[in-house]
């Protein structure tokens, strides 16, 4: 089981099952991809492997960014899957580092995750996360016909390597049919929305009902 | 796959004894047709071929040509390269969907085929389950919630996309092997340039 609440605290997530994939939805500027990262985060302290699938930023900043939050980090704990398709890229010394052309690419994401999945297990990571930030992102490459399938697909994968998986969309960039749609490619939602004192978060699809809004 | 009598298997190889074994072994499961050479191969291809055995290394247009020039013309067969070297994970990038090396046995050329169809058939449904996911989303985004639980259709719909979901689990073994969610993938990919 996988206890997401020391991110976010809300009891439906205290114990996540192996296999569970969860979509965090909320619009701009609510912080999703700080929590998807910090739920990986959370579990590279307890000496679970992590993978982080990234659209928009570079494999190396998110790698400094982990050592930032993960002092005792290990580089071998970590798979950066690319999709940016830019040459440029700096050292990520030690993690399972794959650029794939573009985020439109999804063989080249799959076979970037099954490399990362099979490198982790090689170093001893038998437990893990993925992150993937963000759909969003890959909705301008492709339509959600085939985001929505891919989704589904890597769950399955995930499933299988008994990982959790978190994927990110930023729900005031698309009509609403295409987040309908999108959410039911997930076990559960985290939704987040700015509240009249800041943050608020709730929870749909983990535990018996939905839960309410709270601040965070 | 089609409605044609069943399953398709287009075997492309150069040495007529080993094409020959190969459509001896599986010729009660599947109608065979055989081409001894890349070019030939391509003509013989069409609509009704579920599955195409390919060898590598041929006289005339190569294996990886011939892949190449398949995955242009955008059926849906799927394709095992058949190989003499044992190769890495490199297949899995080049676009073919399995792989198989010499010497060939049987119950290997039955397995690899028949695991070609499954995926076919996971493909299938997974356009299904999308099918009905849309519908979802559509009423879901034009009624209440009130309204929605009241809607016969909706709730018909919902325990739909349930069983096809436990369906699609159960097929393909939920895409344990690489191998099997790599060509899944490719084969999304493939779709959508359509």
């Amino acid at each position: 089981m996988y206890d997401l609440s020391s991110v976010l605290d809300f009891d439906e997530i205290q114990s996540v099952e192996p296999g569970s994939s969860i979509l965090i939805s909320g619009p701009a500027m609510t912080g999703k991809e700080a929590i998807a990262h910090e739920i990986l985060a959370d579990g590279l302290r307890s000496e679970e492997g992590a993978i982080a699938v990234t659209t928009n930023d570079e494999a190396s900043d998110i790698y400094e960014d982990f050592q930032g939050r993960v002092p005792e980090l290990s580089p071998t704990q970590l798979g950066l899957i690319d999709c940016r398709g830019d040459g440029d890229h700096d050292s990520t010394e030690g993690a399972y580092t794959h650029h794939v052309s573009s985020p439109g690419d999804l063989t080249g994401i799959g076979i970037g995750i099954t490399k990362a999945l099979e490198g982790l297990h090689t170093s001893g990571y038998q437990d893990g996360r993925l992150a993937l930030v963000s759909l969003s992102t890959m909705l301008t490459y492709t339509d959600k016909k085939t985001v929505f399938k891919f989704c589904h697909v890597l769950s399955s994968r995930l499933d299988s390597a008994d990982y959790i998986g978190l994927f990110t969309i930023d729900s005031s960039a698309h009509d609403e049919q295409t987040v309908q749609v999108i959410k039911q490619a997930f076990d559960g939602l985290i939704e987040l929305r700015e509240g009249g004192d800041g943050r608020e978060a709730r929870v749909l699809g983990i535990g018996d009902k939905p839960s309410d809004w709270k601040s965070i | 796959m089609t409605d044609s009598d069943g399953p398709v298997v287009l075997i492309v190889e150069d040495e007529p004894d080993v094409a020959e074994t190969y459509k001896l072994w599986l010729r009660d499961d599947y109608e065979v047709r055989m081409a001894h050479d890349g070019d030939e191969g391509l003509e013989l291809l069409d609509e009704d071929v579920d599955v195409v055995l390919l060898d590598r290394m041929m006289p005339g247009l190569s294996g990886d040509e011939v892949l190449e020039r398949i995955r242009e013309r955008d059926l849906g067969c799927r394709v095992s390269m058949v190989t003499a070297v044992e190769p890495d994970f490199d297949i899995l990038e080049m676009g073919f969907d399995a792989y198989l090396s010499k010497p060939i046995r049987s119950e290997q050329l039955h397995e690899t085929v028949q695991n070609l169809m499954e995926r076919s058939e996971y493909d299938a449904l997974l356009q299904e389950y999308y099918a009905l996911v849309e519908k979802r989303a559509t009423l879901e985004a034009t009624k209440s919630t009130a309204e929605l639980d009241e809607n016969d259709q909706y709730v018909a719909l919902k325990e739909q996309i349930e069983s096809l979901r436990e369906d699609l689990d159960m097929a393909l073994g939920g895409v344990e092997d690489d191998e099997d969610f790599i060509a899944t993938l490719r084969g999304l990919s493939n779709e959508e340039e359509t």
